[in-house]
């Protein structure tokens, strides 16, 4: 036992490191292959193109996963709130209220996720499944079929451009928005009581049952937040290309389970975290622009980005030997 | 002896005893229930839609299911295997993905002037492959089969991308030709095929001590453990027998679509639906093959039936997540009321 210990706890520290390790892998092999990698130009492209809008998606599938569960449709809180919006938008609201009806209509996804698996008892991944396909549904028949619904680029009012494609200081607000809803995520699962019996329901939740915690209110809570953060990648999305386009949210959702999981697996105990999370995001998100730069066929890429996640999580392996879980 | 002891404590009596009886009321309340509403739309649709009681119209069903059948036959396994936590248990998301790319490989082989035999082995090959990868992901390497088949998932479809540069490849031989036409009454080949693989599989499968294996590594990976079950075999067995049905599906639509085309990736959440539906259809509401073919059935009628009645096709996909809610709702709250 005790012999065995003292290898064990290197590779614990290895695998503890492994993402930072592979993210510094990474960005050294694409700063060698592809020259203008580490232009700053390119940089800024991977935070604002590839970044901002699968973090803020993988945050909110961060707390799902946290209590235990996974929400499939987050992608689906992402068209809500993006339809609602540009519809607000259209119809001449101001841009304040467009948006708060953007989180509203995002945040029924959630509600609806809530009672579903609060009340009725559903499992997350079925109750989250049947909302995707309802959402799905419900979205074609408002776009007649799935049409794109375009706002005119020349007369969306200056606060809408703003959310998409303004500047704070000389940073350009996405990523800002990102980085408020990142630190606001880390904050409430590191200091606040909340956050804390998240993490511990999708641990124990027997033992949260039985010590009198709201165990259904918590996990109600949590799907409602995660659908509202998700929703603001709706309202960013839309901000920046000025058109709805029905069901373009899924295409997170598997990208945020993967950064989420990649977080979870290199977390010394297995725990979904947001560091790891964000950490897994910008991962995925060097992988993807890199893989341009080098001027590899886009379809390989897809072969890149999957291969990469699989050696990522291969090495969680390595991880949980050490951990010993 | 003092082993024969614990095995005769080992079921618990009061859990055993007072489940059954209950549970069994719920579970049978449910499962007709559920056959029910299925008798019921076909009913209503054979009311309201002129052409929807021919023979014709029932062959097409059950051909038009055969691919997404194969599929969730083969994702049944793997749920039978892994357990019911879908997110450390039984799921292959990569099983569309393998569907694709061993169409892919099914057309381009015999794009290449191979002959059909060399393409099928090709695709099979492929889907044995993928299956192969997974079970080494999942139980050698020990990564979480949702996050396993999901890596997988993506290389898999950027391979067919390759292969394809995602293009349609056009395929027609003698083997694609009888399997896309029909027998004399206007009954689809691919509808015998479905109903062959589905009675070969639920032979092996609900028949036969591998299959109750198969359900003991699933229900009680403890259990079966303790009793000396190989079940690292077993559970990788179950994704390359998953992977295989990809493959077998992939020569299924080449077929169907006289060539490999791209968008196998739409098939992928329809088949988990129709595969987590298919336990409702058993009757202590676990999944069984038959239950799988059931439901699938059910949802190739649905489908059907709507486009009989011009209702438009938007709505499936609401009506099947509608359908999901309903039952799981159904089954918990019944669960619940036992307990």
């Amino acid at each position: 036992m005790t012999a065995a210990i003292a290898p064990t706890r290197s590779f614990a520290g290895l695998a503890r490191y492994g993402l930072i390790i592979a993210l510094v892998l990474v960005f050294s092999l694409f700063s060698t292959v592809a020259p203008t990698f580490l232009s700053v130009g390119n940089l800024q492209s991977i935070l604002v193109n590839n970044f901002t809008l699968l973090a803020i998606v993988s945050v909110a599938m961060t707390f799902a996963v946290a209590a235990g569960g996974i929400d499939l449709s987050v992608g689906t809180a992402v068209d809500f709130a993006s339809f609602a919006f540009v519809s607000g938008i259209l119809a001449g609201l101001p841009v304040p209220l467009a948006a708060l009806a953007g989180l509203g209509a995002g945040a029924l996804v959630g509600v609806v996720n809530a009672i579903l698996i609060s009340a009725i008892g559903v499992s997350p991944f079925l109750a989250t499944l049947g909302t995707l396909f309802i959402g799905r549904s419900i979205q074609q028949l408002l776009t007649d079929g799935g049409n794109p619904v375009y706002l005119p680029p020349s007369g969306v009012p200056a606060a809408f451009r703003f959310i998409g494609h303004g500047t704070v200081a000389g940073l350009p607000v996405p990523p800002l928005i990102a980085a408020v809803i990142i630190a606001g995520a880390a904050l409430l699962f590191a200091r606040m009581r909340f956050g804390r019996v998240v993490l511990a329901i999708g641990i124990q939740p027997r033992t949260v049952r039985y010590s009198g915690i709201g165990l259904a209110k918590h996990v109600a809570v949590t799907f409602i937040l995660a659908s509202t953060i998700a929703a603001f990648a709706g309202l960013i999305l839309t901000a920046t290309v000025t058109v709805y386009i029905p069901s373009s949210g899924n295409g997170f959702m598997l990208n945020a389970i993967g950064a989420t999981f990649i977080g979870t697996t290199f977390s010394p105990l297995g725990r979904p975290n947001v560091a790891g999370t964000v950490l897994g995001v910008l991962l995925l998100s060097i992988v993807a622009n890199g893989l341009l730069l080098t001027g590899l066929n886009f379809y390989w890429q897809q072969v890149g980005t999957g291969l990469l996640i699989f050696v990522v999580l291969a090495f969680s392996f390595v991880n949980k030997k050490a951990v010993g879980a | 002896m003092s082993a024969d002891v614990q095995f005769a404590s080992l079921p618990e009596r009061p859990t055993a005893h007072t489940l059954p009886t209950g549970g069994k009321l719920a579970a049978a309340a449910l499962r007709f229930g559920s056959l029910l509403a299925f008798a019921a739309i076909l009913v209503i649709f054979a009311l309201t839609a002129p052409y929807f009681l021919t023979v014709g119209n029932i062959g097409n069903v059950l051909g038009q299911s055969a691919i997404s059948g194969v599929l969730a036959i083969g994702l049944t396994i793997v749920l039978i295997a892994g357990g019911s936590n879908v997110v450390t248990g039984g799921i292959d998301l990569s099983l569309a993905a393998n569907m694709g790319l061993s169409a892919a490989v099914y057309a381009t082989l015999i794009q290449l002037g191979f002959s059909d035999a060399v393409a099928a082995v090709g695709a099979l090959a492929t889907g044995l492959a993928i299956g192969a990868v997974n079970a080494l992901a999942i139980v050698f390497a020990g990564i979480v089969p949702l996050l396993a088949t999901l890596a997988v998932m993506n290389v898999v479809a950027g391979l067919e991308l390759v292969l394809t540069q995602n293009t349609v490849l056009p395929a027609s031989t003698d083997l694609l030709t009888v399997l896309s036409s029909s027998d004399g009454f206007g009954i689809p080949i691919l509808a015998y095929v479905l109903i062959g693989f589905t009675i070969i599989v639920t032979a092996i499968v609900q028949f036969t001590p591998l299959g109750l294996r198969l359900y003991a590594v699933g229900e009680f990976p403890e259990a079966a453990r303790a009793a000396g079950l190989p079940l690292k075999s077993l559970v990788a067995g179950a994704f390359v027998a998953s992977g295989f049905c990809g493959g077998v599906a992939g020569i299924l639509s080449v077929a169907y679509l006289s060539g490999s085309t791209t968008g196998s990736g739409e098939m992928l959440l329809p088949v988990v639906v129709t595969a987590l539906l298919g336990s409702v259809f058993s009757r202590r509401l676990v999944p069984t093959i038959g239950g799988t073919l059931i439901s699938t059935l059910f949802v190739g009628f649905l489908i059907n039936g709507f486009q009989l009645l011009n209702l438009p096709s938007t709505l499936v996909s609401g009506v099947q997540g509608l359908l999901i809610l309903i039952v799981v709702s159904a089954t918990t709250l019944l669960r619940k009321r036992e307990v």
